[in-house]
């Protein structure tokens, strides 16, 4: 629980000197990091409403990035099954990159399906109170952090550490390396679509090799 | 369009649609069962966008601009990072010592590519 909170830190200040930086009203700032919750997303849409990119643009950029969502949804979807409606609408709204991360650990690790909703529900709720305080903290003294101290490089980090425990198997590792592999190849795609791309040939090369070794 | 109207149609269309994204699949194999194809492959999607998500963020310095070198200070980080969690799986020393060598990295390496 504990990192990707510490994660998201330097993240959403990240994400407020960035709304800052383009020009965005306190209100403006505080309805993406509430609305959007997506780091990724927030700081791209500030970028291009900033360089002037059409509001379409802007919006269709952002949902392709946001992809990825789905395929963390139907992840999630099987343990979520049993719950009432409203925990499942609840708990989508929090499903951002770090709750998914958190979560589908906690999910995996346990049987107990009530026990992992709560878990990724109150996850959920920190996650997002940390996030708005962090994108305001950005937005008003983000500029007084020095850019050589590189605090955002705790996003990946974090990521990396959630990341490692999971390659747990062969073909989990040869998702991994195949993603890794594709998402810088794809790098040239336009709108990031390299991210949810790279994501689907990592699945595909995975079941590749989990076929491969259930058939010898 | 006004410039706080265009951030507004930003702002809710984006936020409907993550919400819409995150919430599609969840409320439709509530309904349905899941193919086991589907089942099968869900399992590596936490492997494959973590490191999709990792990667870039590790290995280009600038836009377009790859560096498998150890004079990139985040890829000689990241490897650090990455041996503590695989010896320990212990995150909160993953990223602290992921921090600590990106500083000492960049300290060495005043000239690097930062």
């Amino acid at each position: 629980m504990t990192p990707p909170l510490v994660g998201l830190v330097p993240f959403g200040l990240v994400c407020g000197v960035g709304a800052q930086a383009a020009g965005a009203s306190v209100f403006e700032a505080f309805g993406m990091s509430a609305l959007m919750f997506s780091g990724a997303a927030q700081i791209l849409a500030a970028q291009l409403i900033a360089a002037g990119a059409p509001v379409a643009v802007t919006i269709l950029t952002c949902f392709v990035l946001g992809l990825r969502f789905l395929m963390y949804s139907a992840a999630m979807a099987p343990h979520l099954k049993p719950l009432p409606p409203r925990w499942r609408h609840a708990l989508a709204f929090v499903l951002n990159d770090q709750a998914f991360a958190a979560g589908i650990r906690r999910f995996r690790g346990s049987g107990d399906k009530r026990n992992g909703a709560s878990y990724f529900l109150g996850t959920g709720a920190l996650l997002w109170t940390t996030w708005q305080l962090s994108c305001f903290a950005g937005y008003w003294a983000g500029n007084f952090i020095p850019a050589a101290w590189s605090l955002d490089f705790v996003v990946p980090l974090c990521f990396l550490a959630l990341l490692v425990p999971a390659l747990e198997d062969h073909p989990m590792r040869v998702a991994a390396l195949a993603a890794g592999v594709a998402v810088v190849a794809l790098d040239a795609l336009p709108m990031r679509l390299s991210l949810v791309c790279a994501g689907l040939v990592g699945i595909a090369a995975g079941m590749l090799a989990e076929s491969r070794r259930g058939a010898r | 369009m006004s410039s706080a109207l265009g951030w507004w149609v930003v702002i809710l269309a984006v936020g409907a649609l993550n919400y819409l994204s995150r919430l599609s699949f969840i409320a439709l194999f509530a309904h349905i069962e899941m193919p086991t194809f589907v089942a099968r492959a869900l399992r590596f999607v936490p492997a494959a966008m973590l490191t999709a998500i990792v990667v870039p963020a590790v290995v280009f310095v600038a836009p377009e601009t790859l560096a498998f070198s150890y004079t990139n200070p985040k890829l000689v980080a990241a490897l650090v990072a990455w041996a503590v969690a695989w010896r320990t799986g212990n995150a909160m020393a993953t990223m602290g010592v992921g921090m600590a060598t990106l500083w000492l990295a960049q300290w060495l390496l005043p000239a690097g590519v930062t």
